[in-house]
């Protein structure tokens, strides 16, 4: 009876263990759906600010991309919890671990990524378009394509 | 810069004499692009400043991360062989390449053979630059003379492993000519551009250094050319940028390709990032004619699925 107690006892444990990391797990995985779609947002914001700067849309569908952006790109500190990264989620997840091994000069990327999106948002508003493209220019490069470079690993295909 | 002509440089070079301030301006412009005023104004000059931006050869010759000088090596990088240190390509004659010939340095980049006989990982590309013209590469050696020298010692030593490395290569090469299928067909060109896409891309862009998939021997699979690499035999992955709709660039317009040479976006609002990312850098120098000659060129062979052999 007391090693039946014992044996309960233990595998309560282990399953509220299991419990445990599998809600934390399934956590993460909400949190990368989310950072998936985010960054996607992301894109089609750009995207659509880039048909404005080709001549292919009018100034006013950029304007409300441009005021996305900056909300969208605003989340990006919290949608990356430890956990998270392409050693947790292989094939899924493509950042790197060097998000969290060097978080300081991740946080610090993502603020200039903030502050880029900003300032094409504050030039959208003014509605110049070549300070428009060159806020565009600064931001893809600068803001994604910085952050980017040092943090995410490269899709195959 | 775009060099003055040749007839009115006298007049300018006096003209500059009387002008202590427009002295000092063109002094500083010239310092932006690392060119010594003696030179800058030669059009060699200028056409070498262009193609090193074309192949990228600050990328990796300027410690950019520790401050130091343009050209002046020092950067540290990883290959399949260990880290290599890049050497200094300034005309520094003690620590650079100051003293080479135009026959070193065109051995260098054709052979990867240094002028003491020291043989280059192939890190270094020059199976692509090896395609270069002769003219290209005299303006490219025009170019890094007018380089401000910078004196860097200790910098560039071979790694013991280059000449294993260097045989392995052969040997994948010598199978490839004698065993493998026949190299990548080539549709016949169709238009000037499509002819500078292509020179510009398989020399001084050496694209496929990285998008065409090696063999083990460490040699490109040229049946397999920009069909992209998982990464199989030296752990550097690309995506497959032939025409392929599903794994390649099938799906975009020659202007998407030309945009991501550009600024580095790609058509869904995504930025690239890795290497590509520092590519970028290089092809954001290029004129918008030359970058739509390389997106010409790329959506003009048939598409390949992606990846290695299988």
């Amino acid at each position: 009876m007391k090693l039946s107690t014992k044996w309960i006892a233990l595998s309560a444990i282990v399953i509220a263990g299991g419990l445990y990391v599998g809600v934390a797990r399934a956590d993460d995985a909400a949190t990368l759906d989310t950072r998936i779609a985010t960054m996607k947002s992301q894109g089609k914001d750009m995207t659509g600010i880039k048909a404005y700067i080709d001549d292919k849309a009018d100034l006013a569908s950029a304007q409300a991309a441009g005021a996305d952006l900056v909300t969208q790109v605003a989340k990006i500190p919290d949608l990356f919890p430890k956990g998270t990264g392409m050693t947790q989620f292989p094939g899924k997840s493509y950042a790197k671990d060097a998000v969290w091994t060097d978080w300081d000069k991740f946080l610090a990327q993502a603020k200039t990524a903030n502050d880029k999106a900003m300032a094409l948002n504050a030039a959208l508003k003014g509605g110049d378009k070549a300070a428009i493209t060159a806020a565009f220019g600064d931001m893809g490069k600068n803001g994604c394509g910085a952050c980017h470079e040092p943090f995410r690993e490269k899709k195959p295909s | 810069m775009v060099a003055a002509p040749a007839t009115n440089r006298s007049a300018k070079r006096s003209r500059l004499k009387a002008s202590p301030l427009v002295a000092a301006g063109l002094g500083l412009a010239l310092a932006a692009i690392g060119a010594r005023p003696a030179n800058a104004a030669d059009p060699a000059v200028a056409r070498g400043a262009y193609l090193s931006a074309a192949a990228g050869c600050d990328q990796c010759h300027t410690d950019a991360k520790n401050g130091g000088a343009p050209y002046a090596g020092g950067r540290a990088m990883a290959t399949e062989f260990g880290t290599i240190v890049t050497p200094n390509i300034t005309p520094d004659k003690a620590t650079g390449i100051g003293g080479w010939s135009l026959g070193d340095f065109v051995r260098a980049m054709r052979w990867g053979i240094g002028p003491d006989g020291t043989h280059y990982v192939t890190a270094f590309p020059y199976p692509y630059f090896s395609r270069l013209t002769d003219s290209d590469l005299a303006d490219l050696k025009a170019f890094l003379d007018s380089v401000a020298p910078v004196t860097r010692p200790g910098l560039g030593a071979a790694s013991s492993l280059a000449l294993l490395a260097r045989a392995r290569a052969a040997v994948g090469e010598a199978f490839a000519a004698n065993f493998a299928g026949p190299s990548a067909t080539l549709p016949a060109p169709r238009d000037a551009a499509v002819l500078r896409g292509a020179y510009l891309a398989n020399s001084a862009g050496h694209c496929g250094d990285c998008h065409t998939p090696q063999s083990w021997f460490g040699a490109s699979d040229s049946g397999r050319e920009f069909a992209g690499s998982a990464g199989w035999f030296n752990g550097r992955k690309a995506p497959n940028i032939t025409p392929d709709p599903k794994t390649g660039i099938g799906g975009w317009s020659e202007e998407e390709i030309a945009s991501l040479l550009k600024d580095g976006g790609t058509p869904d609002g995504d930025f690239v990032g890795g290497a590509m990312a520092e590519i970028v850098r290089n092809t954001e120098r290029l004129t918008d004619d030359d970058r739509h000659a390389i997106a010409a060129y790329l959506k003009a062979p048939p598409p390949k699925a992606f990846g290695e052999n299988k």
